[in-house]
């Protein structure tokens, strides 16, 4: 639900998974829900019109006539997943989901970004833990120490990232 | 060999122990035999693995044997179709009632053992002890188009008890012991690993297997796109003869050991080989520190060396869309409309399997 946090939507109730989860969307009563579609609740809330009077419906099965398929297909692909819950202004659901969609790409990005540079800060960190081995064994100045690990990333046609740490597993050594 | 349009394939499957030819295609080198590169995708419910199956995020999944049925008739998201060349599994249900209720069974009955597999006359007392202060017991299956759920009502009404006579919610698989621990359920069927794993936590008893009320029925198929089979006509042979590898492969106990090891794995069940192994022996744990039931063909995936344990026979298609009916979910009308024939494909199971017999 963190997808639409914006300017348009205030969160007010952040809701359980498992079987609580039936008790909240039932005291909520919503009239849409957006659920991440990786959320093993799917099955649980998908399937809640076949065991009490609360029917809500997959965007699938309601988009049909609304939205061309290539909506639904973003929609999976994006990771999003809606069910509308009695009627609802259509037009309204649409521009819901349009955000979820936009939101949760934003968020997607943002995620992977962040995975990113976790992982060229993490291998600076080993060039720089390495070059400082260098330089301190084998007296080398810090500009021939990175030339020294960059040539052998080279020969070896290795990242300069796994040559640093084939560094400072045999520096573990001594 | 064959001509692979499509090398590069993204498969999905539920945690389950019946997702074994998939893993084991995979570990075993079947899948790059037949000259695919497989991507497995483990997926967290039913409806997700169907949603990327309908859209194509993925090329073809383990499903359900009644869920190709309702994609062709709009059952659940967009009527879609889905065919089924191939059995993957028959059998590895099990009902299972949590320790609390079965304890207070127990104590009804003034008995300390109640043989197995049990009857759901069991549960007819405390079914009446609860309507007179307006309760109900709550039980969970997998999936509603899953033999699950068939199988759990045809228990309850051979016992002349009413679906309506119970609660019953749609939990996924790997959720169904986590929500007996908290107390939400009072029974749950399921497939393995899950019933052992709420034996060996104490939580439960498994009274019932699949194998005691309906022996080989299938219970997982091969699904995929219609029109990817038309566009991937000799991917889709390829992907049936690595499965059919696989299956053969698993009708070996030392292998099957071996598979309990595969499955075990984080990335694939990521719960222990205790929880996972028995069922793949022929073994039901019952209940805790008690001796294990043999069942057999507990979890099956062929005979070995004949080839129509996998073939996805007509008539397996319409005892299916039959118990559909009877169980409501489709009607009348639905029941002629739909098309057994070119839902489950046994042209194109025959087609590879048969094709150098």
């Amino acid at each position: 639900m963190n997808v639409l946090i914006n300017e348009q939507y205030d969160i007010y109730h952040v809701a359980h998974s498992g079987v609580p989860l039936l008790r909240d969307v039932k005291q909520l009563n919503p009239d849409v829900i957006i659920i991440d579609i990786e959320s093993p609740n799917r099955d649980m809330l998908e399937n809640l019109n076949k065991i009490s009077q609360f029917a809500p419906k997959p965007i699938v099965v309601f988009s049909e006539q609304q939205c061309a398929n290539t909506t639904i297909n973003q929609m999976v692909r994006s990771g999003v997943s809606a069910y509308v819950v009695g009627e609802v202004n259509q037009k309204r659901v649409k521009s819901i989901i349009d955000i979820a969609i936009a939101r949760f790409d934003l968020f997607q990005t943002l995620k992977q970004e962040l995975a990113e540079t976790k992982q060229k800060l993490s291998s600076q960190k080993s060039i720089d833990k390495a070059k400082r081995w260098l330089m301190e064994t084998k007296q080398l100045s810090e500009i021939d120490a990175y030339h020294f690990i960059r040539k052998v990333a080279m020969d070896n046609s290795q990242k300069m990232d796994d040559v640093a740490k084939n560094i400072l597993s045999v520096a573990s050594i001594f | 060999m064959f001509n692979i349009e499509k090398k590069n394939i993204t498969l999905g499957y539920m945690p389950l122990t019946d997702s074994a030819p998939f893993v084991i295609a995979y570990e075993m080198g079947f899948f790059e035999k037949w000259g695919l590169n497989v991507n497995l995708t483990k997926q967290n419910s039913w409806a997700t693995l169907r949603d990327k199956l309908h859209t194509g995020v993925i090329d073809a999944a383990q499903m359900l044997a009644p869920m190709p049925i309702a994609s062709n008739l709009g059952l659940h998201g967009q009527k879609s179709t889905v065919i089924a060349p191939m059995i993957l599994s028959r059998n590895g249900n099990g009902i299972t009632l949590s320790t609390k209720l079965y304890q207070k069974i127990l104590s009804q009955h003034d008995t300390n053992k109640i043989s197995m597999p049990f009857s759901a006359n069991i549960l007819s007392h405390e079914i009446d002890e609860r309507k007179k202060e307006g309760k109900k017991l709550t039980f969970a299956v997998v999936f509603p188009y899953s033999c699950h759920h068939y199988q759990l009502i045809e228990w309850l009404k051979n016992s002349g008890i009413s679906p309506s006579d119970i609660n019953l919610l749609i939990v996924p698989p790997s959720d169904m012991v986590p929500s007996m621990h908290s107390g939400d359920l009072d029974g749950f069927c399921v497939g393995s690993p899950w019933n052992a794993k709420a034996v060996r936590e104490g939580v439960g008893i498994t009274g019932v297997t699949s194998s005691d009320l309906w022996q080989d029925t299938p219970e997982k198929v091969l699904g995929l796109m219609s029109d990817w089979q038309v566009k991937h006509p000799e991917t889709t042979f390829a992907l049936v003869s690595a499965l059919y590898e696989a299956c053969q492969w698993l009708e070996s106990i030392p292998n099957r050991f071996e598979a309990a090891r595969f499955l075990s794995h984080t990335k694939y069940l990521n719960t222990h080989i205790d929880v996972i192994a028995p069922s793949l022996m022929g073994s039901c744990l019952t209940l805790n520190n008690a001796s294990p039931r043999k069942v057999k063909s507990y979890q099956q995936f062929a005979t070995l060396g004949d080839p129509t344990f996998n073939r996805p026979a007509h008539h397996y298609g319409e005892k299916i869309t039959k118990l559909m009916q009877a169980y409501g979910h489709i009607n009348t009308q639905q029941m002629t409309d739909v098309d057994i024939a070119s839902i489950y494909r046994e042209d194109i199971y025959q087609a590879v399997i048969y094709k150098d017999k």
